[in-house]
């Protein structure tokens, strides 16, 4: 397959796009990746508009869209849908990023919000809002990001100055986790019955009943998340090849992973704040957008898929077993347990990506 | 003297509250191949790990090219000076060609991201270590010698006049052990700087053209290998009884460790 008189193939599998000084290095696995996860997307997001207890259509969909639907038609789309699909996509693609971002700083497969304690932080957050103030959808949101966002600082804090490598991360994540697991438990026991079912129906993690509102806030979270990205993930990548490789190639090691671990949970607060706790889409979303893209990472397809999955569990939900609608949580938890389970039998034999 | 374009300036090393040298200072002399060696836990991959900026002195400093290396911005130092690591980690399924791009991060930027300059040097890196034929192979398929010469391309790419090496040579068989270290005597008749950590003192001898000699943290001889490799430095550094005789192959010293009465019970 090799032979000596090949030419140096030092870009094979990209093509550079060069403008005076400039120059884009597109590898052609990872565009060809990105651009199929972007139309099973639209597509997907077209589906769920034009289909759920009402089916509409793509035509009526289209008509309410450029406004000369029926009344009907454009409240069922712009006040049911159109919020709960905006807030699905930027929610997963939120979780897409943080969870990629995770699995880079602990180079670990299972990095995520979730494993963290990112998202029991949030959940402590939202029982003090639901339980001690009884408060409404707003507080509980606010103080799940505090939450979450305060557990990403706590673990940063507990693991700067000492050796920085993947596992101390992890498991001091997991110690934060399992301490805010008791608290968590301890308040639920605090409450009323129905309290705790709305704590627990929270904690199930939902997409019901969004608004543009809540979907303009997760996108904002999103914008800077992608913008932040952008600057930091040449050196993430870098990172990949070890701390000391990536120091010798220039890369600030400490700068970067501080600022990618409080964009990560900047992310996964903004995601969870708004539609709870969706289990495994963070952790999932970067494996199967490492298994489109082959060796090179890319972040943005991560987003995508990550939106993909909310989105389509989303369909499912609000399809629904027996008639009755599920809350998102439910679905990607199942589904997502079962796609880890399936990881971790493929990949016995091999070791798991870095 | 001749001029030193990485130095350390009585620098305390260590880590965390654990002192490994104190009021160390070393100079790198210029267009040299430097070896450092010495026994297990004496400090000389500390040392070059705070040459390479890895470990910050808690106190004195690091040199290059007269200025504090931690007082300069870390892509620049990145052109000046190339490291490899003693274990490095290669993404799966990444390629030899994609692995030795990577050394050009610090030429790069984010609206930057392949010149023609790269596409060149990548290449020509890939030729001077002799894997230009691998170019497209995945770096877990290759052996450890191989894969040794991938990593040493990717430090090539960095395009730096200073080259650092943390035990290049370790856990590789003794043919790949020899196939790295000519190559870095090609580097350095080629012009570069070389400063590598080695556990093998005949090895050190053949192929260094300068020595630091080290134990417990502190420098115990410097200097050319025909100067300071005599049995009475082998026994200071390394408490071992010893001959040493030409290399008949090379000229150069060969420790030859005497045959102890405790071997013998």
């Amino acid at each position: 397959m090799t032979t000596a008189s090949a030419p140096l193939r030092a870009a094979e599998g990209a093509t550079v796009l060069r403008l005076g000084g400039y120059s884009i290095r597109l590898r052609h696995r990872v565009l060809a990746a990105v651009l199929g996860s972007l139309a099973a997307l639209i597509a997907l997001a077209m589906w769920s508009a034009a289909t759920g207890s009402t089916s509409l259509g793509i035509e009526r969909v289209w008509y309410a869209l450029i406004g000369q639907g029926t009344k009907g038609d454009e409240f069922i789309l712009w006040t049911l849908r159109l919020p709960r699909l905006a807030t699905g996509l930027a929610v997963g693609a939120c979780m897409g990023l943080a969870g990629a971002l995770f699995q880079n700083l602990t180079r670990n497969p299972l990095g995520s919000p979730d494993l963290l304690g990112l998202t029991q932080g949030a959940t402590t957050g939202a029982l003090v809002a639901i339980i001690v103030t009884g408060s409404s959808l707003q507080v509980t949101t606010m103080l799940a990001a505090v939450g979450s966002l305060a557990t990403g600082l706590l673990i940063w804090a507990l693991t700067r100055g000492g050796d920085p490598s993947g596992y101390r991360l992890i498991l001091v994540g997991i110690g934060v986790s399992a301490i805010l697991a008791g608290v968590n438990g301890y308040l639920l026991t605090r409450t009323t019955i129905i309290d705790a079912f709305r704590a627990v129906y929270w904690l199930t993690g939902d997409l019901s009943g969004r608004d543009f509102g809540q979907a303009a806030a997760v996108g904002a979270v999103l914008a800077a998340g992608v913008l932040v990205i952008a600057f930091l993930s040449r050196g993430l990548d870098s990172l990949r090849l070890g701390e000391a490789t990536a120091t010798g190639l220039g890369v600030s090691v400490g700068a970067t992973r501080v600022t990618a671990l409080v964009t990560a949970s900047i992310l996964a607060a903004g995601a969870v704040a708004v539609a709870g706790p969706l289990a495994f889409v963070a952790l999932a979303a970067p494996h199967i957008a490492a298994r489109l893209t082959g060796s090179s990472r890319s972040f943005l397809c991560s987003a995508l898929v990550g939106a993909l999955i909310v989105t389509a569990a989303d369909m499912i939900a609000v399809a629904g077993v027996g008639g009755r609608q599920l809350p998102t949580g439910v679905v990607t938890g199942v589904v997502g347990g079962a796609y880890l389970i399936w990881l971790l039998i493929a990949h016995r034999k091999k070791g798991v990506m870095s | 003297m001749t001029t030193s374009p990485l130095a350390a300036r009585k620098a305390t090393l260590g880590y965390g509250r654990t002192v490994i040298s104190e009021g160390l200072s070393v100079d790198i002399p210029e267009g040299e191949f430097t070896v450092i060696m010495g026994p297990n836990a004496c400090g000389k991959s500390t040392l070059l790990k705070a040459l390479a900026r890895m470990l910050k002195p808690s106190h004195g400093t690091v040199l290059l090219d007269g200025k504090d290396i931690h007082h300069q911005n870390t892509r620049a130092v990145a052109r000046r000076l190339g490291l490899l690591p003693q274990s490095p980690i290669a993404p799966d399924g990444i390629t030899v060609a994609d692995l030795v791009a990577r050394g050009r991060y610090p030429h790069q930027g984010i609206l930057r991201q392949w010149s023609a300059d790269d596409e060149r040097v990548v290449g020509e890196a890939m030729a001077a270590t002799d894997i230009a034929d691998l170019a497209s192979r995945g770096v877990d398929e290759l052996s450890g010698g191989q894969r040794q010469r991938v990593w040493i391309a990717m430090v090539l790419a960095q395009q730096t006049p200073l080259l650092l090496l943390d035990e290049p040579t370790t856990y590789l068989d003794i043919t790949h052990q020899i196939e790295v270290l000519d190559l870095c005597a090609k580097l350095h008749r080629e012009g570069r700087t070389l400063v590598a950590v080695l556990h093998d003192l005949n090895q050190a001898a053949r192929y260094a053209t300068h020595l630091i000699a080290m134990r417990e943290g502190e420098v115990v001889a410097e200097g050319a290998p025909a100067d300071i490799v005599t049995a009475e430095t082998v026994r200071q550094v390394f408490d071992l009884p010893c001959r040493i005789i030409d290399d008949p192959e090379s000229g150069t010293p060969l420790v030859i460790p005497s045959v102890r009465a405790t071997n013998l019970v």
